[in-house]
């Protein structure tokens, strides 16, 4: 015999009609015993109710949006930050290598001008924290001087070679390349998100890949090491003091990145007045227009919580293999 | 014995022939529906069409020529190798089973058991296509481990008979092969 | 016709055993699930027990699965129960793929030769299950659904996985779940009314686990952990905790049973601290070697990290252990507080948990594994389990509901799963009832055979054994009882 003919609830003579009872929500069936049976969320006890009754309780325990950030605009406008100087970056490379193509600037001024604002971040960046970034990383001056120097000596020596590098390739490929590459360079660039997308070697690299596939174009081998020097510049170390300056001056780094921010828009005036509208129109949007979106779609967010969702280990682990 | 009228699991009709020789010897024949002019032609016009069409493309008289050996030739392997007019199975009870099966152009193939290898004869299921089907098939001893299946023979292949054809070659089956077993008890 | 769609309440193959206006009392149910043996796991030995105790009370049951290696065809099992191997392509983890339309044919030939009258498919990772039931919607067949697992909202995968779900039971019949906190996930993923969703939980088989206190060593103190090695499982957790307990208790043992993916993680954990005489890693287990495990220890501890009925710790109750287990899922619904020491998912709330279970061992303060076992037993049957599924609940109730029209289907689709989901799944439903419409008419429902019952009323295989089976009067009184349940799977 089953052991659940044994159980006293369904042996009782009452029992049969739970079969037949009205399957409504939320009226458990009364009448049977002398007091109303509670129910509970347990699946061992043989509960006077049918297998679907819905109790009160039932999703008591459901929670919602229980891990939502709230934001505040101006923080998330400060962090957009980021993302306008990358972009600023990205205008401001193009616009020189235009102006490098139409031999409107010299590299030896592009050369000289770039030294000159590399040796002033270089001072600024174990400034602005006191050297202590500089001290926790041990790295001397010397050793900076030194992959400086190897870094230049390599370029200068290969821009010949750089030069003539993609000759067999039409233009147009060159341009649709870098094109490419420097978007890819703005999405895969860090700018402090935690993303599987983001990687900032592949970042750096595809920008350094576009500044080789448009330095070669230019018309001689010395523009182009003033080229791939600058896109070093810019691309490489220029975010990096700005990630400095961030952490530790807020205020001159939202002044700076307002004003690279003109000075990319006023080069890009200069060689077509559409073409700084629209990316006027686009900073505005991803400074402004983007922080406040973010924040009104927040209030539709709706994140659902409960006793089902798989337990996260919080614990380091790892220390028990180390 | 008779001959009845059956469909196939296609729909189609086919006739079972049961031919009583003796007591213990049976005849089972199927016959498919013949090869219908209608097909034939209406297949060889769509060729032919399709080619001419081609040609009036193309402008190349190849293609009607190969069209037209394509058909011929296909019409006769078809007949030769495809088409199966008639299957049979013959039960002798003391001797074996015989599984005979003409073609369309009168090729005529035969697989002979032996009886000491016939285990049983049963109808199984199985997966043919898009479809589940009954079949009759002989079930073959293993040599080694008489309680063994070694092997299985599926009988009627082509015109796959549907179930109620299947049973009474099963029943008239299974008088035999039980009178034998019997002989066969009493004689040890 | 004799097998078209019909939206009455009586079942339109079984109007022999139907008595007029009432629900038949004998239904003939159809498994279909991508999960089943030979695969092991605890939706395979429901379905397989669920459909043991359903034919002993008088039904018809057949199992529809996908081909697994050698094993293709038409099968029996024990007491006739049919298992139909369907030559379908297997995608990931034992799943099929699935286009929603291209295993209509054959499973719509399987439905009408086995006059099948409820669908009952199993498992939401398993995608013939959502095909059968969009299949037999389209063929107005009663569906009942069971959801063995849970699943978040968190993640881009599980909001498709999760419309998906929504999108295949938005029409069915009934659902089951296997616990309470099953029962809220699933509503709450596909939106449904919690009055069609029961909740009957899982069972195991009390009499292959029984408790053997003489095989316990009485010198040391045994954990068992007995799962398949999985993150899921909180196999990581695990890694934790026998360095830490190890440490406090120089005579505490883990015998670990199961194999998989994180086996790594216990086998660096055992070299790093030299517990190779400790903790023993024994591998996969066969079913019938977890009891042989279980009885050897004190402790069962389970770490896992989401659960919806937790068979592995009422196996271990049901075998006298004192059981330590992490509060996820429907866990805290299984088994009341005296059996059962409930913890965070962490290694120091585990580890806590674990020293009460010894203190209290040590003091002699638990209960009795016969007392354990004869409490256990009680709770969880897969008689009880087959009784409420059919009779209690859902086939009876089902059998009376109405299948939706194609009309109301459609409307259904787009009002209940959103426009633009909606009106594509429609589009399937439209284009799943024209395939079928063209089945129909290639192969009209009677030029197909009727399979022999082998189960249910009249069920060839149970007048089989009422009878001695090599008998001759048997044959040429009922040749179709003699086909050979063996192994055979001709395909041709």
């Amino acid at each position: 015999m089953s052991p659940v003919l044994q159980s006293p609830v369904l042996q009782s003579p009452g029992a049969d009609h739970y079969s037949s009872l009205s399957w409504g929500a939320g009226n458990p069936p009364s009448g049977s015993v002398g007091s109303p049976p509670i129910w509970k969320k347990v699946l061992y006890e043989h509960q006077p109710f049918p297998d679907n009754y819905v109790d009160d309780r039932f999703l008591e325990e459901l929670r919602k949006n229980i891990y939502v950030r709230r934001y505040h605009y101006w923080a998330v406008v400060f962090e957009a930050g980021v993302v306008i100087q990358q972009l600023c970056s990205v205008c401001v490379f193009s616009v020189i290598w235009w102006y490098m193509d139409q031999d409107l600037l010299s590299p030896q001024k592009l050369c000289g001008v770039g030294l000159a604002l590399t040796l002033l971040g270089y001072l600024l960046f174990d400034a602005v924290d006191q050297g202590e970034g500089r001290r926790d990383s041990g790295r001397t001056h010397w050793a900076d001087l030194k992959s400086a120097l190897v870094f230049v000596a390599f370029t200068y020596g290969f821009s010949p070679v750089l030069k003539t590098l993609t000759e067999s390739i039409s233009t147009d490929t060159i341009y649709a390349m870098s094109v490419l590459m420097l978007l890819g360079h703005l999405v895969f660039f860090d700018y402090g998100a935690n993303a599987a997308v983001v990687s900032s070697t592949l970042s750096i690299n595809m920008a350094i890949f576009a500044s080789v596939c448009l330095a070669s174009r230019l018309p001689r081998s010395l523009h182009a090491f003033a080229m791939v020097t600058f896109a070093i510049q810019i691309f490489a170390l220029w975010p990096s003091l700005q990630r400095k300056l961030r952490a530790n001056t807020p205020w001159t780094y939202i002044s700076v990145t307002f004003f690279f921010a003109i000075f990319a828009m006023a080069g890009l005036l200069s060689i077509s007045s559409v073409g700084a509208l629209l990316f006027f129109l686009l900073l505005l949007s991803v400074a402004f227009l983007c922080p406040y979106c973010l924040i009104r779609l927040q209030l539709f967010k709706d994140n659902i919580h409960g006793p089902w969702d798989e337990a996260e280990i919080k614990e380091d682990l790892s220390r028990f293999l180390d | 014995m008779g001959t009845k009228e059956f469909l196939d699991a296609h729909g189609e009709k086919i006739t079972l022939h049961q031919e009583a020789h003796s007591v213990s010897c049976r005849e089972f024949s199927v016959v498919c529906p013949k090869l219908s002019v209608r097909s034939v032609t209406s297949c060889t016009c769509a060729v032919w069409l399709a080619a001419y069409a081609i040609f009036a493309y193309t402008q190349n008289t190849l293609v009607l020529s190969a069209a037209i050996i394509c058909t011929i030739c296909g019409l006769l392997l078809y007949l030769h190798f495809m088409k199966i007019d008639q299957e049979s199975l013959l039960l002798i009870g003391s001797l074996g089973i015989q599984l005979t099966t003409s073609f369309a152009s009168g090729k005529e193939s035969t697989v002979f058991i032996e009886m000491c290898r016939v285990k049983d004869v049963v109808i199984n299921e199985a997966f043919f296509m898009q479809k589940v089907v009954y079949y009759l098939c002989i079930l073959l001893k293993d040599p080694t481990d008489p309680k063994e299946i070694s092997e299985i023979v599926p009988v009627f292949q082509s015109s796959k008979p549907r179930m109620d054809c299947l049973t009474d070659v099963y029943r008239s089956c299974q008088e035999i092969l039980s009178v034998k077993s019997h002989n066969v008890a009493t004689m040890d | 016709m004799v097998y078209r769609r019909h939206c009455s309440c009586t079942n339109p193959y079984s109007s022999a055993t139907c008595d007029c206006h009432a629900t038949p009392r004998f239904h003939s149910i159809c498994m279909v699930s991508d999960f089943f043996y030979p695969n092991v796991g605890g939706v395979e030995s429901h379905i397989y027990q669920l459909s043991q105790c359903l034919i002993e009370r008088g039904h018809k049951v057949i199992i529809v699965t996908h081909a697994y290696g050698d094993r293709k065809g038409i099968r029996y099992l024990t007491n006739g129960l049919k298992v139909y191997y369907l030559p379908l392509k297997v995608m990931y983890n034992q799943s099929t793929a699935t286009t929603l339309l291209h295993s209509l044919p054959l499973l719509r030939f399987i439905f009408v030769r086995e006059r099948v009258s409820v669908i009952h498919s199993h498992s939401s990772f398993s995608a013939m299950a959502h095909d059968a039931l969009f299949h037999a919607k389209t063929m107005g067949l009663h569906t009942v659904f069971t959801d063995h697992s849970l699943f978040g909202f968190a993640d881009v995968s599980s909001v498709l996985t999760n419309k998906l779900l929504t999108v295949s039971l938005c029409d069915t019949n009934h659902i089951i779940c296997v616990s309470y906190t099953s029962k809220e996930n699933t509503v709450l993923r596909a939106a449904l009314n919690p009055e069609i969703v029961s909740v009957i939980p899982n069972a195991i088989d009390p009499t292959d686990f029984t408790p053997d206190p003489k095989i316990r060593d009485r010198s040391r103190i045994t954990v068992v952990v007995v799962s398949r090695l999985v993150y899921r499982k909180g196999i990581d957790l695990l890694g934790g905790i026998i360095p830490e307990m190890c440490q406090r208790y120089p005579n505490l043992h883990f015998i670990i049973g199961g194999e998989g993916p994180k086996r790594i993680i216990l086998e660096e954990v055992r070299e790093r601290y030299q517990l190779h005489d400790r903790v023993r890693l024994l591998g996969a287990l066969e079913h019938q070697q977890v009891r042989n495990v279980l009885v050897q220890g004190d402790i069962f501890l389970n770490t896992s990290l989401t659960e919806a009925f937790c068979m592995a710790i009422v196996e271990g109750a049901s075998c006298g252990l004192q059981v330590v287990s992490t509060r996820v899922g429907g866990i805290p619904e299984v088994l009341p507080e005296n059996f059962i020491i409930l913890c965070k998912p962490s290694v120091k709330s585990l580890c806590s948990g674990l020293e009460q279970a010894i203190n209290r061992l040590l003091a002699g303060e638990l209960l009795s594994p016969e007392t354990i076992h004869r409490t256990v037993s009680t709770f969880y049957t897969w008689r009880d389990v087959a009784e409420r599924t059919e009779k209690v609940c859902v086939y009876n109730r089902v059998a009376q509901e109405v299948v939706l029209p194609m009309d109301q289907r459609l409307e259904r689709l787009v009002r209940h799963c959103g426009v633009v989901t909606g009106c594509i799944f429609a589009l399937f439903a439209i284009v799943s009832f024209l395939l079928l419409n063209f089945l129909r008419w290639m192969t009209p429902d009677s030029s197909i055979d009727i399979a022999v019952n082998a189960t249910g009323p009249n069920g060839a295989w149970l007048r089989q054994y009422s009878t001695e089976r090599k008998h001759e009067l048997t044959r040429k009184r009922d040749p179709d009882a003699c086909k050979e349940p063996s192994d055979l799977s001709a395909e041709h």
